[in-house]
C-alpha cells in the first residue's frame, strides 16, 4: 500500500495497516543532530510531504528566517532572531493603525504557482502531498501589526481591521483556489490559537471574525475532492467542535495541553488527530518508557482504527532517541 | 455608581477614555492617590485576574483592562513620585537571554503595576549580567524571569547562579514563568516560587513579599 492510500484510509477512519507517519523539522535539529536525523529519516519515512511552490515569480524576502538577525518576508514583516534554528519574532510591526492597511503589498508572486511543475511532483511521489502554501489570517494580523496590538484591535473593532482582513481572506481564497487546481491531495491553513491553558482569544470572538474563513477554506478544498488540514499550537478545547463541524479533516494540535482521553472520547472517529507527541516535556525531557506511555495513550484515545497520524516535530530541545522511540513505538501499536 | 465605582467598571470593560476622566474626576475632588490605587484600580486588576482564571476573559479582555489601568495611572503616578509614597515592592522582571518572547511578562508587569508594585522591565533576551546590574541598581524584592522557549529555560538556571555568584540571591526572591515550565522545574533550579499565568504572579508577588 502506498503512503498516499494509507493516508486516505486513516483520514476516512478505513483501517490502514499501520499509522501514517510525518516528522516535522525545525533547521535547529538538522544543525545538532545531522546524523540522528539521517537515521530517523531512513528508518522512519514519512507518508506526508509538502509540494515545492514552484514559484515563477521570485518571493521578495531578505535573510534567512532561522539564522540570528532580521529576516524580512514578503509581506514586508520584519523578524528579528536571536537564536539559530528557530524562527524569530516581529517586533516592529509594519502598521501603526489599520487606517494605514492599504500600504500593505500583497505578495501576488504567491500566486505564480506553476501548476504543471506541481503536478509533476505529485505524479512522481507516491507519498500523500499537500499545498505549497499555508494561509495563517490570525497570525499575518498580528505579523503586520503586532500581537498586543491586534488583541486589543479585536475588541475595538476599528474599521480598518474589518477591511483589511476582508482583502488578507480573498488573497488566501485565490491562492487556496490556484492550489486546489493542482494535484495535491490536501490544503492546509494554520494559526495558533492557544496558550498553555486556555485559547488566546474568547471563542465568541473566534467564531466571529475567523471561523468564518476556515469554513471556506475548508470548503475548497472539499470542493475539489481534497482532504482538509489544520495546524493550531496551545490549548484549543473550545474550538474543537467548530472545526468538525465545518468538516476539517485532519488537525495537527498539541494535544498534551488538554486532555487526551477527553479529546479522544468527544472528537475521535470525528477528524483524524495529526500528532502530536508532547514537545515541551517529553520530546525533550521525557524517558523512552515516557515517550512509549505518550504513544500509548495517544493511541488509546484516537486510533479507532485510522484516525491519527503518528507527527512530532524535532525542534529546539527535543532528543533525537526520543523522536526514534516515538515512531518505533508506533510499529508494535499498530 | 460612586466615582470608584466607575473607575473600577471603566478598568474592568477596558474602557481607557472613562478610566482616565473617573480618574481625573476624583484627583479634582480631591480622593488621595494612593486611594484610588487601593480602592479602584487594584480591585479592578484582580477582578480581571479572577475572570481570566475562570476563563470568563481572554487576553484581549486583560490587554485592554491593563490599557485602561495604564490610563489612570499616567495621572496617578506624578502625585505618587511627588509625595514619595512607598511601593508594595520592588519587581525586576526580564525575558531571559536568547528569547524575544514578552507578552506574558508584559501582562505580568502591568498587573504586578496594577497591585502596587513598582517594577524594572528590562525587556526581552536579557543576559544574567543585565539581571545583576538591575538588581544591583533597583535593589528589588522580587526578580521575575520569563522564558517561552525549551531551549531558553536553563537561562533562569543561569540567572539565579549569577545572582548567587554576586552575592545578591539572598536579598531577592525569584519567581519564574512562561509556556513549557512547570513548578517542579521552578524548585530544580532554585527559584522561590513558578506563577503559570499573570494573575498567578501577583499572587506569589503578594506572598513573597508579605
Amino acid at each position: 500500500m502506498t503512503s498516499r492510500e494509507l493516508v486516505r484510509r486513516t483520514l476516512s477512519f478505513d483501517a490502514p495497516p499501520r499509522v501514517p507517519r510525518q516528522l516535522w523539522l525545525l533547521p535547529w535539529a538538522c544543525d545538532r543532530y545531522p546524523e540522528e536525523l539521517r537515521a530517523i529519516q531512513a528508518r522512519f519515512p514519512d507518508d506526508i510531504v509538502s509540494a515545492p511552490a514552484f514559484h515563477e515569480a521570485l518571493l521578495p524576502v531578505h535573510g534567512d528566517p532561522y539564522r540570528p538577525g532580521t529576516f524580512v518576508d514578503e509581506w514586508g514583516c520584519t523578524f528579528l532572531n536571536v537564536q539559530a534554528g528557530v524562527i524569530g519574532e516581529v517586533k516592529t510591526p509594519l502598521l501603526k493603525s489599520w487606517d494605514a492597511h492599504e500600504m500593505v503589498r500583497f505578495p501576488e508572486e504567491r500566486l505564480s504557482v506553476q501548476v504543471d511543475e506541481v503536478n509533476q511532483f505529485c505524479r512522481r511521489t507516491d507519498r500523500f502531498v499537500l499545498a505549497g502554501a499555508c494561509p495563517r489570517p490570525f497570525e499575518r494580523l498580528q505579523f503586520l501589526r503586532g500581537t498586543e496590538n491586534l488583541l486589543m484591535d479585536l475588541i475595538d473593532q476599528p474599521a480598518g481591521l474589518h477591511a483589511f482582513l476582508a482583502r488578507l481572506h480573498e488573497f488566501y481564497m485565490r491562492e487556496l483556489e490556484l492550489w486546489a487546481r493542482t494535484d495535491v491531495d490536501a490544503l492546509s491553513f494554520m494559526d495558533d490559537w492557544g496558550g498553555q491553558q486556555a485559547m488566546l482569544i474568547s471563542p465568541q470572538l473566534w467564531r466571529t471574525f475567523f471561523k468564518p474563513l476556515y469554513r471556506d477554506y475548508v470548503a475548497i478544498a472539499h470542493q475539489s475532492g481534497k482532504a482538509a488540514f489544520m495546524h493550531s499550537d496551545g490549548y484549543i478545547l473550545n474550538i474543537l467542535p467548530d472545526l468538525v463541524e465545518i468538516g476539517l479533516d485532519a488537525l495537527n494540535c498539541q494535544v498534551f495541553c488538554m486532555d487526551v482521553a477527553l479529546l479522544g472520547d468527544r472528537f475521535g472517529g470525528k477528524l483524524t488527530f495529526w500528532g502530536e507527541l508532547d514537545r515541551q516535556q517529553i520530546l525533550p525531557g521525557g524517558s523512552r518508557a515516557a515517550v512509549i506511555a505518550a504513544a500509548q495513550r495517544l493511541r488509546s484515545a484516537f486510533w479507532r482504527p485510522g484516525g491519527f497520524i503518528a507527527q512530532c516535530e524535532f525542534g529546539p530541545g527535543a532528543r533525537p532517541e526520543n523522536v526514534h522511540a516515538f515512531f518505533e513505538a508506533w510499529e508494535t501499536l499498530v | 455608581m460612586d466615582a470608584y465605582d466607575a473607575l473600577r467598571a471603566a478598568v474592568i470593560e477596558g474602557d481607557d477614555l472613562t478610566a482616565r476622566a473617573a480618574t481625573e474626576e476624583l484627583l479634582s475632588a480631591g480622593h488621595d492617590a494612593q486611594a484610588l490605587i487601593r480602592g479602584a484600580l487594584t480591585p479592578a486588576m484582580d477582578e480581571v485576574g479572577r475572570r481570566f482564571e475562570a476563563g470568563e476573559f481572554f487576553l484581549p479582555e486583560v490587554l485592554v483592562a491593563a490599557r485602561a489601568m495604564k490610563a489612570a495611572q499616567e495621572l496617578i503616578q506624578p502625585l505618587l513620585a511627588r509625595s514619595k509614597t512607598p511601593p508594595r515592592g520592588r519587581v525586576v522582571l526580564g525575558t531571559v537571554a536568547g528569547d524575544l518572547h514578552d507578552i506574558g511578562k508584559n501582562l505580568v508587569a502591568a498587573m504586578l503595576c496594577s497591585a502596587g508594585f513598582a517594577i524594572t522591565d528590562l525587556g526581552v533576551d536579557v543576559s544574567p549580567d543585565r539581571f545583576v546590574a538591575a538588581v544591583g541598581a533597583a535593589r528589588p524584592q522580587i526578580v521575575g524571569l520569563s522564558a517561552l522557549l525549551t531551549t531558553t529555560m536553563p537561562a533562569m538556571q543561569q540567572t539565579i547562579e549569577a545572582l548567587e555568584e554576586q552575592n545578591l540571591r539572598a536579598d531577592v526572591k525569584v519567581m519564574v514563568g512562561g509556556a513549557p515550565l512547570t513548578g517542579v522545574f521552578a524548585a530544580r533550579i532554585g527559584a522561590d516560587g513558578y506563577a503559570p499565568t499573570a494573575a498567578a504572579a501577583v499572587n506569589l508577588a503578594r506572598e513573597l513579599t508579605p
